[in-house]
């Protein structure tokens, strides 16, 4: 099991358009993937970036902070919530459909 | 079914119109996400985990052909190919994107539909028994009482902002509960008294979520004119009453268990007496004009079948004997049964239907019906009216669709909410689980030697599930950033309401379905007869035994140890 650095902070909205999960790089911009996600080591300075998202309202709903872990190779959300969210669903989404299967 | 006249379909298109310029203003940045929300939650537009879910009403699980369709469509234009149904009989989509939600509103409205009341603190879709109509268990058809209330509730101008949401169920059965009427804010049962008049008994304050109720009867006969009036008393003491400080203690079962069931009678009856002979009146004229859309069909006259019905159980395709053993259920008109179609096949999330399987269902519903199908609380579908004769052909044709699963009521059929595959307020997943099992048990032989057994699954408190009232339920917590499952035994919804008690520590992932199978095991070696349902052993010997083998003691595993060297 690899060695986890201290916790950091990541900002986490959704997507107005339609609902995808986005992140806040540290530049401001705005990304799908959770690697790619802007970390803060205090709380106070991913609060001010929260702030700023709050006035992207036309790109990003609901924008909120959530706690992750750097590994080595990547990065990890702390909660199951937040890692399916990052993964998407567990299940496939679309089920089979017997079309496929027939000749 | 009910018919929407004039009025009815200028809401519902207006409606939409009015949403399309709501969205437009969204994304114009006139009005800001908090602003948006109410408006969108009031057509049944959430945000999720990872994209909105759109969720679509249909009243009292009654559904036509043209409608499935429609829903069908919708899955395939604007979704990704599928629906799922929901415990309150409707549909719900989970990936709409935003500027396609007016365009689903409309095309909802071409076949009178729409998402209206599906969310919010207001009256929702109101429920009742999925063979409502067809039952030969039933006093009379509910649903033209149901869909009074529903045009009593929507836009009810008092009742737009509730201390919390309000879910009311409607059924007509003496000796059985397939509504789960006792498990509602306000549940409604049709009866008839000793005279042989018709009235309602009417429940209030029951419920599941974190703090399950079984309502008590506040009213146990009110006249058949007199519901509505009724009904909205209950609505107006609630309304003023209930809590809006606390959201975990908002719903009305809160406020009548701190009232008291007379006092809260009391309250309504005072407030009932200022109403009962106002404008909420029912007329004859008023019943008849709703009732006339819930007539009969054309039945053909047949003789009564059940001879052929046992021939199919016990013939030579046991497929099939499986499937009209388990998934028919007696009808009112001989020669007819309900079929329950199966949404519960393994390997496919309960409740799940592609699009195809939409429109083929639809199919299915002319040919061998009258066009009318139902969605039930337990997330499947029935086709109400089918000949005995044609069953073969339909189960061939359900079976090349994978909807012919011959488990309704076993143990596979089972509940389960999005949980944390899709829902924001889950702590974990019920569909992974609800998979699991579905694999693990699927041999229906052994489902039938259980019995009857329902298995519900939450993935958080508020139970959308209904693992309370599961005879085996589960409900997914979160312990430090990990899924952990507690198991809980002796729950039901029916005539015999009973609220599930929970066995002990929670199991993680990787071992509530291996615990279901230890309690599965347990009841086979307790029971009596085959005759002797788990519920019954349950109740009569109480969660110990079952204790016994989940959570040994350290003397047994030691001794178990011991013997296995």
């Amino acid at each position: 099991m690899p060695e986890t650095q201290p916790l950091k902070w990541v900002v986490t909205a959704n997507f107005t358009s339609e609902g995808g999960v986005a992140y806040l790089r540290a530049d401001k911009s705005v990304t799908r993937v959770l690697a790619e996600a802007g970390r803060f080591a205090t709380k106070a300075d991913a609060e001010a970036l929260r702030k700023l998202a709050l006035g992207m309202e036309a790109i990003l709903a609901d924008p909120y902070l959530i706690e992750v872990a750097e590994l080595p190779d990547g990065i990890d959300a702390l909660s199951a919530r937040e890692r399916i969210r990052a993964a998407g669903p567990t299940i496939r989404v679309r089920r089979p459909d017997p079309r496929i299967h027939t000749h | 079914m009910y018919q929407y006249d004039e009025y009815d379909q200028r809401i519902v298109e207006e409606r939409a119109k009015q949403f399309e310029g709501q969205v437009e203003r969204r994304f114009a940045g006139e009005i800001t996400e908090n602003e948006f929300k109410p408006l969108r939650l009031q057509n049944g537009l959430y945000m999720q985990l990872h994209a909105y879910m759109l969720r679509v009403a249909i009243p009292y699980g009654t559904l036509s052909s043209q409608q499935l369709r429609k829903l069908a469509h919708i899955a395939r234009v604007y979704d990704k190919g599928y629906g799922h149904l929901t415990t309150r009989q409707n549909m719900q989509y989970n990936w709409p994107k935003l500027d396609d939600v007016p365009k689903i509103l409309a095309e909802l409205a071409t076949v009178q539909m729409h998402a209206i009341q599906t969310s919010g603190n207001c009256v929702r879709n109101v429920t009742s028994d999925h063979f409502a109509g067809v039952a030969r268990d039933e006093l009379e058809d509910p649903r033209p009482w149901a869909e009074l209330i529903r045009q009593w509730s929507t836009f009810h101008p008092e009742f737009a902002a509730l201390p919390r949401k309000f879910k009311i169920a409607v059924s007509s059965t003496p000796d059985v509960d397939r509504a789960a009427v006792r498990f509602h804010d306000i549940g409604v049962r049709l009866v008839q008294n000793a005279a042989g008049v018709r009235g309602f008994e009417v429940l209030v304050g029951g419920g599941m979520g974190r703090t399950p109720l079984i309502a008590p009867v506040i009213a146990p006969f009110v006249a058949r004119e007199d519901l509505l009036s009724y009904l909205e008393a209950v609505l107006r003491v609630y309304n003023l009453h209930g809590r809006r400080d606390n959201i975990y203690k908002a719903r009305i079962k809160i406020l009548v268990n701190a009232l008291g069931v007379e006092a809260f009678a009391a309250q309504v009856d005072e407030e009932w007496a200022q109403i009962k002979d106002g404008p909420l009146k029912l007329s004859a004229q008023e019943i008849a004009r709703v009732a006339k859309d819930f007539a009969p069909p054309a039945y053909q006259k047949l003789p009564a079948a059940d001879a052929l019905l046992s021939a199919l159980k016990l013939g030579k395709d046991r497929e099939l004997g499986r499937f009209v053993q388990n998934n028919t259920t007696l009808h009112k008109q001989p020669g007819y049964v309900a079929v329950t179609v199966s949404v519960k096949e393994k390997d496919t999330p309960p409740g799940d239907l592609t699009d195809h399987q939409m429109e083929r269902v639809a199919d299915l519903a002319e040919r061998f019906g009258f066009g009318e199908l139902r969605v039930t609380h337990t997330q499947n579908l029935v086709l109400p009216d089918v000949k005995v004769n044609d069953l073969p052909a339909l189960h061939a044709e359900l079976k090349s669709l994978g909807l012919a699963t011959a488990n309704a009521n076993k143990l596979t059929d089972i509940i389960a909410c999005p949980g944390l595959d899709y829902c924001a307020l889950a702590n974990a997943r019920s569909i992974p689980v609800g998979m699991e099992i579905m694999q693990r048990f699927e041999d229906v032989d052994y489902q039938n030697d259980l019995g009857d057994i329902s298995l519900k699954i939450s993935g958080c408190i508020n139970a959308c599930g209904h693992h309370h009232v599961g005879n085996i339920g589960i409900l997914g917590i979160d312990k430090q950033g990990e899924e952990y499952y507690q198991l809980m035994l002796g729950g039901s919804p029916g005539h015999d309401a009973s609220i599930g008690e929970t066995l002990g520590r929670a199991f993680p992932r990787g071992e509530i379905v291996d615990a279901v199978d230890t309690v599965l095991k347990r009841y086979l070696e307790l029971r009596s007869s085959a005759d002797d349902a788990f519920i019954d052993v349950v109740r009569r010997l109480g969660l110990t035994p079952f204790k016994e083998v989940l959570y040994p003691a350290p003397q047994q595993l030691q001794e178990a140890a011991h013997a296995n060297h």
